[in-house]
């Protein structure tokens, strides 16, 4: 205590684990960045810089050699090196409960060349690598041999900022600043995280006081925080996208009844009609209060990926009923829209004013609401025909997107596997794969771009809504930054 | 007595084998907690080794049968989520629980029943028609309503007391610690509110039933003080009721604090339980609920236990 400065952070979330391998899962991520180091860093704009690797060369297409920072400590005092980098990679690889094995699985092999040297060999050239390894917190070989994994997901030590002090479930994480720290000593002494669930509880936590910064400001009380002269208040664009999923391959999909007992949204106008038939602007208006952004694409402008010259086409039911006439459904059709109530921004609320927009183009919306738990299990067993799902781009790299949603569903090679509505086009699925070994950023690029633009604006494969955004209130004693990662990192904050 | 304690005992593994199997079947059949569990970049195949890893590859009778096993062993298996035993977390958790229960109840008793007798005896003065307007109020207000209301005065208007979380704690309890009592006060208050109100109102109606009885006309024609009529015989007859409700109730506090703790970031077991069940997490759920089911198992035993002091009736 004393004159220790602490810096204390209400969360509408807290850890799940303190192993950084356990579950990749934004809240997690955020509060373990302030304790662990990986190689590659992202700055607040996620673009990539030097983290425990200082400098990295890619001689062949799949070989990168990475030279090590030197002088670096964990928190226990022993030595960063080689060793670590090769164990941390092994155990996030084979672990059987890790949840960051989609990070690695490019990874053919991990090699200690010297103390200070690390070579990495991919399976295939991969131009997003340094995006993945800034999702792999390096762990200290001596300290967890021998550890088993209750005592790994107990105890955080790391390299990074800030040192774990003590962890009550539910109630607080407890960090002290680390002295030794490589990028110099952080402002603050002590850090709190609180993990206060209940909005109106963690906006009651700022406006008294007791909390510095607060994640995910309710909209309905934005106007209470802006208001309040003591607190700053931000908005900061996020990398997730919210969008509707079609299914389109089969003949007779399980939750449509259309006049023709066929499927209509395998007809690209009607996926067109849907398009333009959802009054988005109202949506984000009146659901999301103004917090949100209408997209028209996959990836939002922070992303590698993103696509200027699509725009979102305006409102036009007009237009939208004489695509469904066309398509021989100028009566519409009924369909059920499935949704999760409890896993994104006012999810079931967006469902229904779909719902409501829809039926003035005549066509017939149910909207079917279920925890994100039965949610996710029925539309992985595709017992849907038209869900509304949201997608994270967290690598900053539009390939996570096209890989997981857009190209044809693979269970062998991985592709596909939340392409729940199982759109395929072989030309889209060849320029995602052949966008996978480009190594040339401004070509990459291209590819990105040509293989979204098929997909999103030529075959309507889906129906993007918007992006969320992320809200933060701030005591006026601090500087907060936000970040594009959703992540709160002490380091930065003054 | 013997006998009859291994009676109960044997009952009560029944009901808690019986509870063990139907939590575990709608876990079971509620969904797939590792599709929740992975991030949406891992594979088909990914999904399929941790399925595995968590023994969820198996059929219903195979999981059921290896978790009895594991019972027999103490061991009710490893969070999905946290992975760290689910017995240990929900015992982390419990003690966060009690105190809240604990406190609220002995201040509902200590308050509630005090303010029945006051309002039994002369039930049209106005002091008892106060009493009976408020213990109305705590029986209607709901607790959400409660807490947030205390919050929105104490904490954001007058910002005398912590908004959130548990302070300091102190072998096992914020109760011995001032920053920990600061804390305590205003989920406390919420919790207790009901509770109060009720004991309040069964109390008054209780000792209103019993003070028309005739023997205690009879001591009044003996000459027996008001005082010894009212506090001893009156009360002493009043209480076998009431120790049931307060059982009864004294469990539900433990079982359905989640709401208290949410509104106050309170890190007890209600919380804790509601994110399981969300996520999936069957160990936990299967774990807590083992927990309070013996809880409620032991409160109902002392409950009878306690009878045979108060009537000896019960005692034959």
């Amino acid at each position: 205590m004393g004159n220790a400065k602490t810096l204390k952070v209400g969360l509408a979330s807290g850890a799940l684990s303190m192993d950084p391998y356990a579950h990749n899962e934004t809240a997690t991520n955020s509060i373990l960045s302030n304790i662990f180091d990986a190689l590659i860093a992202f700055d607040k704009d996620i673009n990539t810089h030097p983290g425990l690797a200082v400098s990295w060369t890619n001689p062949e297409p799949t070989v990168w050699i990475m030279k090590l920072r030197k002088g670096v400590k964990f928190h226990n005092g022993s030595k960063f090196n080689a060793d670590d980098v090769v164990f941390s990679f092994n155990r996030v690889k084979t672990w059987d409960k890790s949840g960051f094995k989609g990070k690695v699985s490019a990874i053919e092999s991990v090699a200690k060349v010297d103390e200070y040297t690390v070579k990495f060999v991919t399976k295939k050239p991969y131009p997003v690598f340094l995006r993945k390894l800034t999702y792999v917190n390096i762990l200290d070989k001596e300290t967890l041999e021998g550890k088993n994994d209750q005592w790994i997901g107990l105890n955080a030590i790391g390299t990074g900022p800030y040192k774990l002090t003590s962890w009550s479930k539910g109630d607080h994480i407890k960090l002290d600043v680390n002295k030794d720290h490589w990028r110099g000593v952080a402002k603050f002494d002590k850090v709190l995280f609180r993990p206060l669930t209940n909005n109106a509880t963690r906006v009651a936590a700022i406006l008294s006081n007791e909390v510095d910064i607060i994640n995910r400001v309710p909209v309905v009380d934005v106007n209470r925080v802006k208001s309040n002269d003591k607190l700053d208040f931000f908005v900061q664009p996020g990398l997730r996208l919210i969008y509707l999923q079609m299914d389109q391959d089969r003949d007779n999909s399980p939750f449509i009844k259309s006049h023709d007992g066929k499927n209509p949204l395998k007809d690209v106008r009607v996926r067109k009609a849907i398009y333009y038939g959802i009054n988005e602007d109202a949506i984000v208006k009146y659901v999301m209060k103004g917090f949100a952004e209408p997209a028209a694409q996959l990836s939002p402008k922070a992303v590698f990926g993103n696509d200027p010259s699509i725009k979102r086409a305006a409102f036009n039911p007009e237009k939208a009923k004489a695509l469904l006439a066309e398509a021989g459904y100028p009566n519409g059709f009924e369909i059920q829209l499935d949704s999760p109530n409890n896993r994104y921004i006012n999810d079931a609320q967006i469902a229904q004013a779909v719902a409501s927009s829809l039926a003035k183009i005549g066509i017939t919306v149910k909207v079917n609401a279920t925890p994100k738990s039965t949610f996710f299990a029925e539309t992985g067993k595709l017992k849907t025909s038209f869900f509304l799902i949201g997608w994270a781009s967290s690598d900053g790299d539009a390939s996570s997107i096209l890989d997981g949603c857009v190209h044809s569903y693979n269970a062998e090679t991985g592709y596909g596997r939340y392409n729940r509505g199982r759109y395929s086009n072989t030309k889209v699925d060849a320029l995602i794969e052949k966008s996978a070994g480009i190594m040339d950023p401004a070509e990459r690029l291209r590819v990105l771009q040509a293989a979204q633009k098929m997909a999103i604006v030529d075959d309507q494969n889906f129906i993007p809504l918007h992006y969320q955004v992320d809200i933060y209130a701030s005591s006026k004693n601090i500087t907060f930054e936000t970040r594009t990662d959703s992540r709160i990192w002490a380091f930065d904050i003054k | 007595m013997t006998k009859y304690i291994l009676n109960r005992l044997f009952h009560s593994a029944l009901v808690m084998l019986t509870i063990s199997f139907i939590v575990f079947f709608i876990m079971f059949k509620a969904g797939d907690p590792v599709e929740l569990m992975l991030p949406p970049d891992a594979t088909q195949q990914d999904v399929v080794d941790m399925r595995a890893a968590l023994g969820l590859d198996k059929s219903f009778i195979v999981q059921y049968q290896k978790f009895l096993v594991n019972v027999s062993q103490g061991n009710l298996g490893n969070s999905f989520i946290y992975g760290q035993p689910a017995l240990d977390i929900v015992f982390e958790r419990m003690p966060a629980t009690m105190e809240l229960a604990v406190i609220a109840m002995i201040l509902s008793i200590l308050i509630g029943i005090p303010l029945g007798i006051i309002s039994s005896i002369k039930p049209n003065s106005i002091t008892s028609r106060i009493i009976m307007f408020f213990s109305l109020a705590g029986i209607s207000v709901p607790v959400f309503w409660t807490g947030m209301i205390l919050v929105l005065i104490f904490s954001v208007i007058l910002g005398v007391l912590p908004s959130s979380g548990r302070g300091e704690v102190y072998l096992f309890t914020s109760a011995f610690t001032w920053d920990g009592i600061r804390h305590l006060i205003m989920p406390v208050v919420t919790l207790a509110v009901f509770q109060l109100a009720l004991i309040l109102r069964l109390t008054r109606t209780g000792m209103m039933e019993v003070l028309m009885q005739d023997y205690i006309k009879l001591a009044a024609a003996k000459g027996v003080p008001r005082k010894v009529i009212v506090y001893y015989h009156a009360l002493k007859n009043t209480l076998i009721p009431l120790i049931t409700i307060i059982g009864i109730q004294f469990g539900q506090l433990v079982a359905f604090t989640i709401v208290t703790e949410t509104i106050f970031a309170w890190p007890g077991t209600g919380k804790l339980i509601i994110d399981s069940i969300q996520n999936l997490d069957r160990p936990i759920v299967v774990a807590y609920l083992l927990v309070i089911s013996f809880i409620f198992v032991a409160i109902n035993f002392m409950v009878d236990v306690l009878y045979t002091f108060v009537d000896p009736r019960v005692r034959v």
